[in-house]
């Protein structure tokens, strides 16, 4: 079984999905992550799908289940890179099947996170070195 | 000579009320510490005889009012019922008591002189009967005893624990623990807008770390608490949902919407202070 790598940079969690994957990977993942996430009290979260070429709507119910996760956790989430045709395809099949923020790539994606979490209370705590 | 039954047992009173007190449960066991043996025997002693007075009506009746009919009998049995419940461990401990009075009673019936094969087919099972109605009323007393334990419980739980905090000038806490239903849920929200409206609160955080299970209708509860502060002009922000909680409440096809999360108390204050535009510094920044 595959196992998707959460890396983390600081207080931000960076998933990259590379290729398709079965129902059972797909929930080892959304698990993986919202453990993480909980772990570290991460602020923000960054799923990469750059790599996917297909995603169907179970695919697509994943990643907006994760985020809807996610955000109970406290923290912001940024879907990065889908690729024009599966945006065309997500569209077709449902208008609200993703739900969460979507950026262009991963750089912009990185970036409106960053915004978003200095525009947040809880990261003037970060520096009072308790953490 | 002939020695009617109910005069044969009232002869017998001693001798069975002895065996009685003899092989009931507990007699031996060290757990009736509050209550000394005196004051049990005697206790014994009286329910021995209110069980008895229907059968030594002279001559026999053929037919032995049930405990419905006999008051005192009734209060007895639940004076008995309150006391095991209060010492003993098993809740069949005063069914057991009942039957081994019966298994005494049917012991010294055989030895009637005047016992006849039919006599005694007819009395054991006229006793039987009678003990029936018995143990019937009793387990009705311990369910019953049961059930006003448990919502006492209950009501003293739901006191203690729906507390408002003033966290900060116009931040409110509010802590749940335990498990949340309709009721409390209702009383939680009626002191939340009270409090919302007595100190003119900008922010409302509710923590759920001490909410164990969190399902559709805990849910439906904190989102309605969230949407009557909002309508006060209160800003709520929830904070401590686990990991589990937040798969459940997901995979349930719950939103919160666009409700404020954090993932810690600590997060979820800091988020309060900057609603209300203020933070936590070091002294040094202060200058003093």
């Amino acid at each position: 079984m595959k196992k998707i790598p959460i890396l983390r940079l600081n207080r931000i969690l960076l998933v990259s999905i590379q290729e398709d994957l079965t129902d059972n990977e797909a929930m080892q993942f959304q698990s993986d992550l919202v453990n993480k996430v909980a772990e570290i009290e991460a602020l923000g979260v960054a799923v990469d799908i750059t790599a996917l070429d297909v995603v169907d709507s179970y695919m697509a119910r994943v990643i907006n289940d994760t985020a809807s996760m996610v955000r109970l956790l406290g923290a912001e989430v940024m879907i990065c890179g889908i690729q024009p045709f599966v945006a065309i395809t997500l569209i077709e099949m449902g208008r609200d099947l993703i739900g969460a923020d979507c950026a262009f790539n991963l750089d912009q994606g990185l970036d409106m996170l960053k915004t978003r979490i200095a525009g947040r209370g809880d990261i003037r705590f970060t520096d009072d070195g308790d953490d | 000579m002939s020695l009617s039954l109910p005069t044969f047992l009232q002869a017998r009173r001693e001798a069975m009320l002895a065996e009685w007190i003899e092989a009931s449960p507990g007699a031996d066991a060290e757990t009736s510490v509050s209550l000394s043996t005196e004051a049990r025997n005697r206790q014994m002693e009286i329910l021995f005889d209110e069980i008895m007075a229907p059968l030594l009506v002279d001559p026999p009746t053929d037919f032995l009012p049930g405990p419905e009919e006999q008051a005192s009998l009734q209060e007895h049995l639940q004076a008995m019922v309150t006391e095991q419940a209060r010492h003993a461990a098993n809740a069949t401990d005063p069914i057991a008591l009942l039957f081994v009075l019966r298994q005494v009673l049917l012991d010294h019936l055989a030895q009637w002189p005047q016992a006849s094969a039919e006599t005694l087919a007819e009395d054991t099972a006229r006793l039987t009967r009678y003990f029936d109605q018995i143990t019937l009323f009793t387990f009705d007393s311990v369910i019953r005893q049961r059930d006003r334990q448990i919502s006492e419980q209950s009501m003293s739980l739901m006191e203690l624990s729906t507390p408002v905090l003033r966290l900060w000038h116009q931040i409110l806490l509010l802590p749940l623990v335990g498990i949340i239903d309709t009721g409390r849920a209702r009383q939680v929200t009626d002191h939340l807008l009270e409090a919302i409206a007595r100190h003119e609160a900008r922010v409302t955080v509710i923590d759920l770390t001490g909410v164990p299970i969190i399902d559709t209708s805990v849910a439906q509860h904190i989102m309605k608490t969230i949407d009557a502060a909002r309508l006060l002009g209160s800003r709520v922000v929830l904070t401590g949902i686990s990991p589990e909680g937040a798969q459940t409440l997901t995979k349930l096809g719950i939103r919160f919407g666009d409700v404020t999360c954090r993932a810690s108390l600590r997060a979820g204050i800091a988020e309060a202070l900057l609603l209300t535009g203020k933070c936590i510094a070091s002294m040094e920044d202060s200058g003093r």
